[in-house]
């Protein structure tokens, strides 16, 4: 293990934050809308949506700032029909956001085909990528530099947001109410909360967020859409949310540490170990953690 | 009672149509001949008997993992782990046969147990924590679907690759333990039978066994059922261990009824294809056979569609996407306007929206 140094361990950082960020965009969209008490199972499925929309309107218009604003747009409209799903059809929550799912992977493999005659990738699509953000002075430092400096511009925006939707949830008054609906939706509405208002409202973010995190998949993690290629990030966000305990700094230091999981996976493939039973871990690591959570929490419950 | 289902099957006949529709002629408007594309996808599936048997042995693993979905939510659990279940069991049934050394005869039944045993771990362990735990089995199940995929590709890549073929996939399953043709003509297997008797049996359990009672109390009143001092754990976990043991049943019997090698490289999607039977079916293990076989009709029209016209296959997809939701949809399905409309009655007890279907697990 000599060869593992300080400096080595840092050189890691990047490869981490460079996974976690989709998993935290998406993990803090499932947080909104858990806390307005319609937990977001949709969420694969508006990811893969993210990715797909953020290749094909950069595509289209040549700006990937366009890309990033459709992908963010195709969120939201999901959010919302997975709300109207729930409150205008009366459907199950649950199953409405399977119905989604089944129908992003579907949907945007169809649409893939029509556009480009191919149902795997979009390779004949000229998308575009975001850029990396390198900050002027930070950069130079040596240790902090590489902590700090020249990420993708979508993981800062996941880290700055984990404070924003903090703050947001446990210090506005709009949070209050989302979180009031969330706890007991029947007391909410006596005291006078639209609670079909705000759970729409928290599923509209809740789906911007994902989508966010979809067009970090196509436009930053790689620079293109491939079928499926969400391939259960969304669901390990779902994890990194439960896991997070309903806050955004918990829900941060879950989805750091299935990104670090996911990092290590795949650095460790290159050593000749199994890259298959590599890639269980990130699955594996939330199963683990919730039985930990779910331990403690019986615990305490015995002990009150 | 009887009118009342009556509405609902007219109500479930009509939704379904129109669903197909919209998704369809619109898809089919882009193609040069239209009616031709509808035509194909509607009436296709019935001229030629290879396509009929076609519905028939897709319809099996449907029915199974239908049946698996419906009696773990019967208990109220959303117990999601039917797809990995059916993948790892599908996978073990082939390693225990190729590398096992078996008389001929013994091949399928040992093969077919030892897969549901191990394949049923996607499900049970999620219940296991469930039961132990109170953790949530939704997001447990989840995360294992993935972990049963690459731990089953981990196993295909280090035991069962055979290095001749191209591709990562297993050696041949040998002629022995495949299970017997039923229909010349067709690939209609044993596997039919078994997944038809799986259903009635189904049933049996549910509505006529104290277990299958017990379970259904826990899932309708989890409350009414700990007042009642039942074991309300190893209920919970009893109904995920049935569950799980027939869906991974489902992926041995499809892979020893229509596979030569264990090929699938991803997670095949039978267990959520179960989710929108057993919905469909109204977790009925009866319906569960009627539920099967429309959808992989819809699933065999839109093969033949994407093999004679440009139309890709993924459009059954969307269809199946929008029956899960339709279906779910108490404004529609318990809409008391359209019921009376049906019924040709006034039922005035329908006013009320009806009690909350399958209550989700958010909290």
């Amino acid at each position: 293990m000599s060869d593992i140094d300080f400096v080595g361990l840092l050189s890691f950082v990047p490869a981490i934050l460079r996974v976690t960020t989709p998993i935290l965009l998406a993990a803090l969209g499932v947080l909104i809308s858990d806390r307005a008490g319609v937990l977001n199972i949709g969420v694969e499925g508006m990811m893969l949506s993210g990715a797909f929309v953020g290749v094909v309107a950069s595509a289209a218009t040549g700006s990937a700032a366009a890309g990033l604003i459709g992908a963010i747009i195709v969120g939201g409209l999901l959010g919302a029909v997975l709300a109207g799903a729930v409150h205008i059809l009366k459907a199950d929550l649950i199953l409405s956001g399977i119905a989604l799912n089944i129908a992003a992977a579907a949907g945007t493999t169809l649409l893939l085909f029509l556009m480009t005659g191919d149902k795997g990738m979009s390779g004949s699509l000229a998308s575009q990528v975001l850029p990396k953000v390198t900050i002027p002075v930070i950069a130079d430092i040596p240790l902090l530099g590489t902590l700090l400096s020249g990420h993708h511009i979508l993981t800062y925006v996941a880290f700055l947001a984990v404070p924003g939707v903090g703050i947001f949830l446990t210090r506005t008054p709009l949070g209050l109410r989302l979180r009031a609906v969330g706890e007991s939706p029947e007391s909410a509405a006596i005291a006078g909360i639209n609670v079909v208002r705000v759970q729409v409202m928290a599923l509209i973010v809740s789906g911007a967020f994902v989508g966010t995190g979809g067009a970090f998949l196509s436009m930053g993690y790689v620079s293109w859409f491939s079928q499926d290629m969400s391939a259960g990030r969304g669901f390990i966000a779902l994890a990194a949310e439960v896991m997070g305990h309903g806050s955004a700094s918990g829900t941060m230091f879950a989805s750091l540490l299935l990104g670090a999981a996911e990092a290590i996976a795949v650095a460790l493939q290159g050593r000749g170990l199994p890259s298959e039973l590599m890639q269980t871990v990130p699955y594996i690591v939330p199963v683990i953690a919730l039985v930990v959570y779910a331990r403690r929490r019986q615990r305490l419950l015995a002990r009150a | 009672m009887i009118r009342s289902a009556l509405a609902s099957f007219v109500i479930t006949a009509v939704l379904l149509v129109v669903v197909v529709g919209i998704v369809l002629v619109p898809i089919a408007m882009q193609m040069p001949d239209p009616l031709a594309v509808l035509d194909m996808f509607v009436l296709g599936p019935f001229r030629n008997p290879r396509h009929t048997g076609n519905i028939i042995e897709m319809a099996t693993p449907g029915m199974m993992c239908g049946l698996a979905v419906a009696i773990m939510l019967r208990a109220g659990m959303f117990n999601l782990g039917v797809e990995g279940a059916f993948f790892l069991g599908g996978l073990a049934t082939v390693a225990t046969v190729l590398l096992v050394p078996l008389p001929g005869w013994a091949m399928a039944p040992v093969g077919l147990a030892v897969g549901a045993v191990v394949g049923s771990s996607v499900c049970a362990v999620p219940g296991l924590l469930r039961a132990r735990y109170d953790a949530s089995e939704l997001v447990s199940s989840l995360m294992l679907n993935f972990a049963a995929l690459f731990i089953g590709l981990f196993i295909v890549n280090y035991f069962l690759r055979d290095p001749t073929a191209g591709a990562m996939v297993s050696y041949k399953i040998p002629n022995d333990a495949r299970l017997p043709r039923l229909v010349a003509g067709t690939r209609i297997h044993l596997g039919t039978i078994i997944a038809v008797a799986g259903c009635l049996l189904g049933t049996v359990y549910l509505f006529m066994t104290r277990a299958g009672f017990e379970s259904r109390i826990v899932g309708l009143n989890p409350a009414f059922a700990a007042h009642l001092g039942l074991p309300i754990r190893w209920i919970l976990l009893r109904s995920q261990l049935i569950g799980g043991l027939i869906a991974a049943g489902a992926g041995g019997i499809e892979m020893l009824g229509l596979y030569q090698r264990f090929s699938w490289q991803g997670l095949p999607g039978n267990g959520w294809t179960g989710v929108v039977v057993a919905i469909l079916a109204r977790d009925n293990p009866i319906l569960l056979i009627p539920a099967a076989l429309f959808l992989s009709y819809l699933q065999v029209g839109g093969d033949l569609i994407s093999r004679n016209f440009d139309v890709p296959s993924e459009a059954v997809g969307l269809i199946q996407a929008l029956v899960l939701l339709v279906v779910t949809s108490s404004a529609i399905m318990r809409n008391p306007r359209l019921l009376r409309f049906i019924t040709g009655r006034k039922a005035a007890a329908n006013k009320t929206s009806g009690p909350k279907v399958a209550e989700g697990s958010a909290a």
